[in-house]
């Protein structure tokens, strides 16, 4: 049996997150000792990990929940899995294709300022940013 | 004719319960109304993700986004109503 300190050293993970995995209900140690502290099995561990490589690929603690059941669900299938990865999949695309959206905005506004050690209140990102055109000194 | 899409994910069973009966719906539109397109997901990601699908099956009605999950008969008959004549 593991305590949470050993099963935090070998999943590389600290105690408080372990403490917050079981609080969110992702694991539950096997038994508690006489003297209340946790003990875990290496079906915890192997859980961890789990937690940790999903979450590496963008899951959330509640998606990680819902491949966790799926996972010991005799009802369920791989394609239930699929859908779920392709749905991250989805989403992570949508998120990068935001983000891209953004760092093109600041392109514009970046290239938009050429005066250097002007008064902040002539600055052109800042009124791009309040949406007003400002001339040019 | 206006593109109705559908987008799957292949492999899975379920994505495919109920489309039969939404394809007779836009079917009663007449031959000439919708062209009802069955898309792989994985095969047209960036195209799902510019219409802004988050998740399957979804449908986009003349390359627009219509339902993030499987409608109901009446909810794609609403929105395919909208559709014809505009």
């Amino acid at each position: 049996m593991l305590t949470i300190g050993k099963i935090a050293e070998l999943s590389g993970l600290t105690t408080d997150a372990i403490r917050y995995y079981e609080k969110e209900g992702l694991i539950a140690p096997l038994q508690k000792s006489g003297a209340g502290y946790r003990l875990y099995n290496d079906d915890a561990l192997r859980r961890l990990h789990f937690i940790r490589q999903a979450q590496q690929c963008g899951f959330s603690l509640a998606e990680i929940l819902q491949l966790l059941t799926l996972q010991h669900s005799d009802a369920s299938c791989c394609s239930d899995v699929r859908k779920l990865a392709v749905e991250k999949k989805l989403q992570l695309e949508t998120r990068i294709r935001d983000m891209q959206a953004m760092s093109s905005a600041l392109d514009a506004l970046i290239t938009g300022c050429k005066v250097d050690a002007q008064p902040v209140d002539q600055c052109t990102i800042l009124s791009a940013l309040e949406g007003v055109p400002r001339e040019k000194t | 004719m206006k593109k109705l899409e559908v987008f799957v994910i292949p492999g899975c069973a379920r994505c495919g319960t109920g489309l039969e009966a939404l394809k007779e719906i836009a079917e009663s539109f007449g031959p000439d109304a919708f062209a009802w397109e069955e898309r792989s997901l994985l095969e047209n990601i960036d195209y799902a993700v510019r219409l802004g699908i988050l998740s399957t099956p979804a449908i986009a009605v003349d390359g627009k986004l219509a339902f993030n999950s499987l409608p109901s008969p009446l909810q794609l008959r609403t929105e395919l109503a909208r559709h014809v004549g505009s």
